[in-house]
């Protein structure tokens, strides 16, 4: 009897012990890197924007109008082997200015040279770029806007011309957009809260058509409450403050309205 | 020089092409303000004499004032002041010059007419506008009598929200609840009926007995409510129409918490046995019973979902008193809250989504919703003291009551109904003759 | 031998407090209307142990038990005034009674009707259990309608958690 009693005693005392210590050497904490979601996005190069002026510049789109023959380059991914493609840009460029001289207004041709030669060296390594597709990720309308206003007062490097908005742009454009927006609440939240409304603009920014596209879907009631809101949206935004250059690229935008985000339950 | 416009010729055309993609911009935010809306007064048409005393009834400014009212006290309309207005009613209402509008910063326009038939029945009839696209939203007529102004005034409120919102209305609705009179140790209490702006108060009970959680029937027939009428706590059903009173619960003990179910043919309520509430569904025509729990400990609140399959109640089975779900029949019981504090008093959303409920916590009261599995808790406003919330039709709005904390002499003590958005916006009291307690929100009165 | 009995009735006592503190399992089993044995009375918690309020069904007999919140057990305090309520009721077997369960203001009122309704109860199961006819006793609960003490304060609340037995007029 007392033999069983120490040994019960003895067993008990042991997985005391053994559960009253730590083993920190056991419990290490495995630090996990946090994710950052990055967006891969299209985007031409960092520019500053230098919001047309509503009227008095009118005499300055002539001259936006002709530069935007001068392109060649394709839209540029983040990847150095663009570089070579780069390099022979400048005989092009040599030529074809030959020939626009030829045909229209003189264009101020040292301008492009200098721009082609600044936008080499930005080839070589561009953390800005990086830092471009970072800064989509966020989605705070203020911030938008703060970047837009910032991108204004930096040095007057204009834009070269690709075939999309670049990211600052469109953000600026997103900013004004987003006051004007005022979203039905009462929607009820599904997947189908996307109004796509394709807007054509003269060069002050004025808008000159809005319409909705896939009118096929309008026969649904919050559908047609939703493109209604959209339409207003754009209607009460004109006219629109748009960037300074690069008309071709923006003179026709698709604004895809989306409320999911703001009407999640 | 062929070759030079051979290569202009070429770059011209991978311009071209590569200009064919339109940049896309995504609008993923806007704003949440309420919408600009101006109401301009209707007019009278010339179909209504000059002299015709239907003019004295000034119909033309009342209906729009109530319409304004209503839309203004959603939270989601900012009504214009009508002396911004540059054109007159008559004018606005055929043609509106939309420039004029959208100089005041309206961005949509409520016009009318009023006139008579050739049967001299009164004719109402609305235009919603909107003035930023330049066109016409909706346009409708009602025919009425000069008394039933308020009905159509309502009506054209909630045609108004629903074009715009997204969501159907709820202005035309009444509201029940108890009117408190008297000290609180004896308190006299009343079955009370109004509008659900407040207007038009009626009186159901003389008071002589104390009444208690009236709701009403979803076609808007019946009331049920808890009364105890011969010092006995039973549960009657009052036919609104023929006035008559009726005892549902007539069982040998208390009967309390009734509520209807979505098809208005059966009430379901409390029945407390030898100390011990259990919920019981009795069939009003037949008034045959189902009992749906049997537990020994207290279950009660219960409230049927918008499609009738399914119950949630408030049990303390766990040891405190929470927030059950159950089947129909009584199967299937599930607890769905699981926070700090006790909750009681569920109510289903007319939506089917959310149960709306009162927290208790640390000796302050909660308004909160949850959805039906119990997550997403979302606790709306707090209070001394406050419970029993009740939903507007559309499922948007929570009416519920407030008591303000009483001294030893009894002063203080004061109830009064107050609601508030689902979105925790827009918290505002409801004014009634006296104080209030236990309000339930009515179906849309048009509803058939 | 002396140290070893102090200790015996130490832990003893230690013991019994722990069982008193157990009020929640004493939920689960409702003490059915059985004879002669009471349900176990249990510690006082926030019940009102005062004599504001208390009327007098005659000289010495409260008319009258309180609760603690949330709960519908008796405490050791009713106890013996159900008994004295009892005795009396004996000597008087032509009265019959009302008792009225009712529950302070600090839950919601459906709730409310249903604790006062088991705090009604369980003094007439008392009642009975020490050898009243039950048809001599009636059961009304009003939650939290009828309150003692109009205030809104702690005091007033422990003097609203009641069960009163009331004579007809």
């Amino acid at each position: 009897m007392q033999s069983s009693l120490k040994t019960s005693l003895f067993g008990h005392l042991l997985i005391i012990v053994i559960g009253s210590l730590s083993f920190p050497f056991l419990s290490k904490k495995v630090e996990i890197p946090p994710i950052i979601s990055v967006d891969l996005v299209q985007i031409s190069d960092r520019t500053n924007i230098p919001y047309a002026p509503k009227v008095s510049d009118a005499i300055k789109s002539d001259k936006k109008e002709k530069e935007r023959l001068v392109t060649t380059q394709a839209p540029p991914k983040i990847v150095p082997k663009e570089k070579p493609d780069a390099i022979p840009l400048p005989d092009k460029i040599q030529q074809i200015k030959e020939l626009i001289e030829k045909k229209q207004n003189p264009v101020k041709v040292e301008e492009k040279n200098k721009q082609v030669s600044e936008f080499e060296k930005k080839e070589i390594f561009d953390p800005n770029k990086i830092s471009a597709l970072i800064d989509k990720a966020k989605k705070e309308s203020d911030e938008i806007s703060k970047r837009a206003n910032l991108e204004a007062t930096q040095s007057q490097q204009k834009n070269f011309i690709t075939g999309t908005l670049t990211l600052s742009e469109q953000d600026a454009i997103k900013a004004q957009i987003f006051k004007c927006w005022n979203i039905p609440i009462g929607l009820p939240y599904d997947q189908n809260l996307l109004v796509r409304v394709k807007v054509k603009v003269n060069p002050e920014g004025s808008i000159i058509s809005s319409e909705i596209m896939d009118t096929g879907k309008l026969n649904q009631t919050h559908q047609k409450i939703l493109a209604e809101s959209a339409l207003r949206a754009v209607r009460l935004c004109n006219p629109l403050k748009v960037p300074k250059s690069g008309y071709e690229k923006w003179k026709e935008m698709i604004l895809n309205f989306d409320a999911r985000e703001m009407l999640k339950g | 020089m062929i070759q030079r416009i051979l290569i202009v010729v070429l770059l011209l055309l991978f311009q071209q092409n590569s200009l064919k993609a339109l940049v896309t911009i995504d609008i993923t935010r806007g704003n949440l303000d309420p919408l600009p809306t101006a109401i301009s007064d209707f007019y009278f048409d010339d179909s209504i004499k000059p002299d015709d005393s239907i003019r004295k009834s000034r119909l033309d400014k009342k209906i729009p004032e109530l319409v304004e009212n209503n839309l203004q006290r959603s939270g989601l309309f900012f009504p214009l002041e009508k002396r911004s207005f540059i054109q007159k009613p008559e004018v606005a209402h055929a043609t509106p010059r939309f420039e004029d509008w959208i100089f005041i910063k309206a961005q949509v326009l409520v016009t009318g007419k009023i006139s008579l038939d050739k049967n001299q029945r009164l004719r109402v009839e609305f235009r919603l506008w909107d003035v930023v696209s330049a066109k016409e939203l909706s346009s409708l007529a009602f025919f009425t009598t000069t008394q039933n102004w308020r009905r159509i005034s309502h009506m054209i409120s909630d045609k108004v929200y629903e074009r715009l919102t997204g969501e159907t209305g709820y202005f035309d609705s009444r509201i029940i609840y108890v009117a408190e009179t008297g000290p609180k140790t004896n308190r006299v209490k009343r079955l009370a009926v109004m509008d659900q702006d407040g207007y038009g108060v009626k009186y159901l009970t003389l008071g002589n007995e104390l009444v208690l959680t009236p709701r009403f029937s979803p076609d808007n027939k019946y009331v049920t409510y808890m009364s105890y009428f011969r010092n006995l706590p039973r549960v009657y059903l009052l036919n609104i129409e023929a006035g008559i009173q009726d005892l549902l619960g007539d069982f040998p003990g208390m009967t309390f918490a009734p509520r209807f179910s979505p098809d208005s043919k059966r009430v379901i309520m409390s029945f407390a046995k030898d100390g011990n509430s259990d919920i019981y569904a009795m069939d009003i025509k037949t008034k045959v019973v189902e009992r749906l729990t049997d537990h020994p400990s207290i279950d009660t609140s219960p409230s049927y979902s918008p499609d009738g399959s399914s119950i949630t109640f408030n049990s303390d089975r766990s040891g405190t008193q929470q927030i059950y779900t159950m089947k129909g029949d009584g199967t299937a019981v599930k607890r769905i809250s699981f926070g700090e504090g006790i909750y009681g008093t569920p109510v289903w959303s007319p939506r089917g989504d959310l149960i709306a409920f009162t927290k208790f916590f640390r000796n302050r009261f909660y308004i909160g919703v949850m959805r039906t599995d119990g997550s997403g808790e979302r606790l709306l406003t707090e209070n001394f003291y406050q419970e029993a919330p009740s939903w507007s039709p559309n499922g948007r709005v929570l009416i519920f009551y407030r008591e303000t904390p009483s001294d030893d002499k009894g002063r203080g003590g004061n109830a009064k109904l107050w609601s508030i958005d689902l979105t925790g916006y827009n918290e505002r009291m409801i004014e009634t003759p006296t104080d209030a307690s236990d309000p339930t929100w009515s179906e849309i009165l048009s509803k058939k | 031998m002396k140290l070893a009995k102090i200790s015996f009735i130490y832990v003893a006592v230690l013991l019994s407090l722990f069982l008193g503190a157990c009020t929640t399992a004493q939920k689960a089993t409702a003490p059915a209307p059985a004879p002669a044995s009471a349900p176990a009375p249990v510690a006082e918690g926030d019940a009102y142990t005062g004599t504001d309020t208390v009327k007098f069904l005659a000289d010495g007999i409260p008319d009258r038990v309180f609760f603690s919140t949330n709960k519908f057990n008796l405490t050791t305090a009713a106890v013996n005034s159900l008994n004295k309520q009892a005795v009396f009721l004996k000597a008087n077997a032509n009265l019959n009674v009302t008792i009225e369960g009712h529950a302070d203001e600090r839950g919601t009122r459906e709730y409310n009707l249903a604790l006062g309704e088991k705090r009604a109860n369980i003094v007439k199961d008392y009642l009975i259990s020490n050898g009243i006819a039950s048809n001599r006793i009636k059961v009304v609960s009003y939650g939290k309608e009828r309150p003692a003490n109009p205030a809104s304060s702690t005091l007033a609340w422990s003097q609203n958690r009641r069960s009163v037995t009331v004579r007809p007029n």
